[in-house]
């Protein structure tokens, strides 16, 4: 079956080769440029349709000292290299009856990996339907995705969002079932817009379920102001079960090639779960303030960066994080010793539901450079990312090439490698290095 | 002698709508031949490559007072939904897929080639630059325009009007250096109806991008009246439902 998947990776690869020459011999042959003045697109329909086709092939290669790969093979494994590949079709469409738009985004997958073979999957990302009577009111109820903040890598504000993945901060999200407004102000004078966008949440068994255990209902508003060409946002989050937050965030342009922002939030009451390397859990209660400040900078040789501090107020602290480590290798030499999986049982509980997460310590650094078509190669723009972790010194590095040579295809290939000492977050991850090499088509 | 001095005061007077504006009021001028105060219109980016190959845009813009532009991208389906927004000297990328507007800068560019942002949500020149100096050219004017502040993309611009309708047919684009950072030339001037008779392509390249060309081609420029609230980071995702 490798044999499958390293034909997957060398068929993207030759694509990715192939593909700029193809485009080469076909545009040369055309004309040098023909001002052609009907645009058929001017022509509007009641419909919009967009599909998009993802092929990736991972190789991830696993870290066997790795305390996570203790905790997930504890017998090892012959094989530390994983397979993994994808294949996913995204169809997104809307129709329109005078002020009433119909909205839909829907996901398909089918991957194999070596452990899992072929598996499908399929997830309706947002499906909702919009009433727009005049653009200073619209109403939007159904799935959708509502997304707070001015940060690129953390959102502390999103109260109404999931989690962004950090491996791909732009990629899209699944929304929640909502009811949500806008209702927006425009004026003269050194205040020129205000928005007020109220949400109502409803979380049941059926709905919305991973919020809460119980039924109730969350709701909350986000007010935007437009100021001294600053964006100001201020937010709240009022529930039953839901811990209560506020929030505020900005950004603002100070010249014409740097933006600065920051987001700012206080849960209320939040309730941090803490395991000690008994396995003893018990909950820690106070006020998290998490807070994020960041920079987009644009060279003059067109390089681009983004750097971002966040401060997660409800993450694990060093200690905290040791003691999950020495619960999980506690667990593993009782693992050995006696066959006993209790322990490695009880960390793999707690790792899933609470530690095992992205961003799971308090304080990180996010850097993204990227550069724009260098050695005047078109549409072709390396870069590099890492996510430092300042509390245990650990980090991941992340090159990263995406070319789009021809119109509705991209190709993109990203490494991401890790470095820690023991008991770091990065340095125990379970993959050492994991390579993804992707293609994909809009039509 | 008086047959002198009644062409030369013929001349004054044939002159004197030009001649008696200043700077700052022929650049007003510009903008308005250029296009209406409040309008919709539907544009082709094309980026040619050296060896001929090109990648097409198609956008749908709506404008509003001297500094407030959206618009969305209509094809390729790569772009297709994706919206910008800019007031004045703020500039925002809305992307469906990331799902919130996101703040960018003038001198980025979001569909690559030899058009920044800048370029193409381009507002009234008259509300990015004052006219410092004026000087006669063939058939025409030179315009010497300063930016009025550094969130502008170009700190001096100069621009070549000619004619009595005023329009532009070269602007050339420096950096603070003085560096030259790219040319637009102004072509193919086309009557678009409702009195606007205007160039309906516009051509740039670059020292910075040698060989390469960027075009713009203005298929439909048609006035309209639009509410301020368009132009708001909450109707970003809505823009193309302005298009009738």
């Amino acid at each position: 079956m490798k044999f499958f998947h390293l034909c997957t990776g060398l068929l993207l690869f030759l694509m990715a080769a192939a593909l700029p020459c193809h485009a080469d011999a076909e545009d040369q042959a055309s004309d040098m440029l023909d001002l052609d003045f009907e645009i058929p697109e001017v022509e509007k329909k009641p419909y919009t349709f967009r599909a998009e086709l993802e092929i990736a092939e991972t190789v991830k290669s696993l870290d066997e000292s790795s305390l996570l790969f203790y905790q997930k093979y504890p017998d090892g494994r012959d094989d530390t290299t994983l397979w993994e590949t994808d294949l996913n079709l995204t169809l997104e469409g809307s129709y329109r009856i005078e002020s009433v738009n119909f909205y839909a985004r829907l996901k398909g997958g089918l991957y194999h990996t070596e452990e899992e073979d072929w598996q499908t999957d399929d997830l309706t990302e947002e499906a909702y339907v919009s009433l727009q009577p005049n653009p200073s009111i619209a109403l939007d109820a159904g799935k959708k995705v509502l997304k707070w903040g001015k940060g690129y890598a953390w959102n502390p504000v999103a109260f109404f969002s999931r989690p962004k993945d950090l491996d791909d901060p732009e990629a899209s999200m699944e929304g929640y079932f909502l009811a949500s407004g806008d209702l927006i102000k425009s004026m003269d004078g050194p205040l020129k817009t205000i928005a007020v966008t109220p949400v109502i949440l409803p979380v049941s068994s059926d709905i919305n379920d991973d919020w809460s255990a119980e039924r109730e209902l969350v709701y909350g508003a986000k007010i935007y102001f437009f100021t001294w060409d600053t964006d100001l946002d201020v937010m709240f989050l009022i529930g039953e079960e839901t811990r209560d937050r506020i929030g505020f965030d900005f950004s603002k342009n100070i010249s014409s090639n740097f933006e600065i922002h920051g987001e700012a939030a206080i849960v209320f009451d939040y309730e941090k779960q803490v395991v000690d390397r008994q396995g003893e859990l018990s909950a820690d209660r106070y006020n998290a303030l998490n807070f994020l400040a960041g920079i987009r900078y644009l060279t003059e040789g067109d390089t681009t960066i983004i750097f971002e501090y966040y401060r997660n107020g409800q993450g694990y602290t060093r200690g905290e994080i040791n003691d999950y480590f020495d619960l999980i290798k506690t667990g593993y030499l009782d693992y050995l010793d006696s066959g006993n999986m209790a322990g490695l049982g009880l960390s793999r509980e707690q790792g899933a539901l609470y530690y095992n997460q992205q961003t799971m310590m308090m304080d990180y650094l996010y850097l993204k450079v990227t550069h724009k078509e260098p050695f005047d190669i078109l549409y072709f723009t390396p870069g590099i990312t890492s996510v430092y972790n300042m509390n245990d010194h650990s980090l991941s590095i992340t090159p990263q090439v995406t070319y789009t040579p021809i119109t509705n295809i991209e190709f993109d290939i990203k490494a991401t490698f890790v470095s820690g000492r023991g008991h770091t977050e990065y340095g125990e991850k379970i993959n050492g290095s994991k390579i993804v090499a992707s293609t994909a088509f809009y039509f | 002698m008086k047959k002198i001095l009644l062409v030369v005061f013929m001349c004054l007077c044939i002159a004197a709508p030009v001649f008696a504006l200043d700077g700052n009021e022929m650049l007003i001028n510009v903008d308005r031949n250029l296009n209406p105060e409040s309008f919709e219109m539907y544009r082709k980016l094309i980026n040619i490559e050296p060896d001929g190959s090109k990648k097409e845009f198609v956008m749908y813009s709506v404008k509003k007072g001297k500094d407030k532009i959206a618009s969305v991208f209509l094809s390729p389906a790569s772009e297709k939904g994706r919206s910008t927004l800019r007031i004045g000297d703020n500039m925002w990328l809305y992307i469906p897929n990331v799902g919130k507007p996101i703040r960018i800068t003038s001198l980025q560019s979001v569909t690559g080639g030899v058009f920044n942002n800048s370029d193409i949500m381009r507002v009234d020149y008259s509300a990015e630059y004052d006219c410092e100096k004026v000087e006669p050219a063939e058939d025409g004017h030179i315009l010497y325009l300063k930016a009025k502040t550094n969130t502008v993309a170009y700190d001096k611009v100069k621009m070549w009007v000619y004619g009595t309708r005023l329009l532009p047919d070269k602007i050339e684009c420096f950096a603070s250096s003085g560096m030259l950072i790219k040319t637009l030339y102004f072509k193919n001037v086309k009557d678009f109806g409702g009195g606007l008779v205007r160039p309906a392509v516009i051509e740039t390249d670059s020292p910075l991008y040698k060989g390469y060309k960027s075009i713009i081609i203005f298929a439909k420029v048609n006035a309209k009246n639009l509410p301020d609230e368009v132009f708001t980071l909450n109707y970003m995702s809505k823009v193309e439902s302005l298009r009738q």
